[in-house]
């Protein structure tokens, strides 16, 4: 979804910087944001303290709080997927070979 | 800190659902594994996912109005959903019915949720509220069916494309908590085709909403 919104609205995310966690994500306040998701599923409370105020320094409060719920509502959705055995059609899975390598996540148990 | 009405609406409601009586728990029941899920997401030194809370002397109520294998099962979703395979939950479905156990899931991914929101704003997760006696509902669907791309069973007929829309299909009222708080935290359903929506002006763009979605997604070792 990162890839096709990216594309088709124009901007140029690097997937590869986003995997990583690292700067360079090359969207607007996406280093903020990724430093903020990667602490939102972490366990490191000083951490995620530190990337909400970052990203609160560079945004507003009101889009920290957009980036909070879009977090939140993946920490449900995963687990969704997982605990129902949700799995993707072979052909999307063959469609999206390059995204899964950029996030190295082939060989993840969940890949069902 | 000023919490959009719609979002903030969607967490209380939530919240209050969990306390309701379900399709096949009492709202007592599902308090108690919610508050099992909330020990599991804030556990400093986690339970390893072939271990099991119920073994662990003094972790469980000692008057448990639910098994002790569903505390278990909700542990696990809750600190290790990437871990899951189909044997284990063709044991878990066995041990407690396929739409119990669906609705166990939908009792995890809600307090999952609503905690991180909480967690993410630096904000106390508030109480759970007090249970709604009453029986289970047994509300299901007119019909359920095996499906191709889930392990459990959904409402009929089976999508063919999309598993995460009909995971919850065959528990009606987690279907519909979980599509009421996706639309919130992330965007309404009929939206998701558009690859510039935005919720509001000076808001997350579609691309920087994905960036964090798949972000958590990868970290949580869902490859979905």
């Amino acid at each position: 979804m990162l890839s096709w919104s990216s594309a088709e609205s124009d901007t140029d995310a690097d997937l590869a910087a986003v995997a990583a966690g690292r700067d360079g994500v090359g969207l607007d306040n996406g280093d903020a944001l990724v430093r903020f998701a990667s602490a939102a599923a972490g366990d490191d409370d000083a951490e995620l303290i530190a990337s909400r105020v970052a990203l609160v320094a560079e945004t507003d409060e009101a889009f920290m709080i957009d980036a909070a719920a879009v977090a939140a509502n993946f920490e449900m959705m995963t687990r969704l997927a997982d605990g129902t055995g949700a799995s993707m059609p072979a052909a999307a899975i063959e469609s999206q070979e390059g995204i899964i390598d950029t996030y190295g996540v082939s060989h993840l148990t969940s890949r069902r | 800190m000023h919490v959009r009405a719609d979002l903030a609406e969607a967490h209380r409601e939530a919240w209050e659902h969990l306390a309701k009586p379900g399709s096949w728990w009492t709202g007592e029941q599902r308090l108690e594994v919610a508050k099992t899920v909330l020990d599991a997401l804030s556990d400093s030194e986690p339970i390893p996912p072939w271990g099991s809370i119920s073994a662990v002397e003094g972790r469980l109520p000692a008057s448990s109005s639910v098994p002790a294998f569903a505390h278990d099962v909700a542990y696990r979703i809750a600190r290790h959903a990437g871990t899951l395979t189909e044997d284990w939950y063709v044991k878990a479905s066995e041990e407690l019915g396929p739409l119990p156990y669906v609705e166990l899931v939908g009792v995890v991914t809600t307090v999952a949720a609503v905690s991180s929101f909480y967690r993410n704003t630096g904000v106390e997760v508030p109480e759970f509220p007090a249970p709604v006696s009453g029986e289970p509902t047994g509300d299901v669907p007119e019909e359920t069916t095996d499906a191709e791309l889930n392990w459990v069973p959904v409402a009929a007929p089976a999508d063919q494309t999309s598993a995460v829309v009909q995971a919850y299909s065959a528990v009606p009222g987690e279907f519909a908590n979980l599509w009421r708080m996706s639309s919130a935290q992330y965007m309404p359903a009929e939206e998701m085709v558009d690859p510039t929506w935005q919720r509001r002006e000076g808001g997350l763009t579609r691309p920087q909403t994905e960036l964090v979605a798949s972000r958590v997604a990868q970290l949580r070792e869902c490859f979905f």
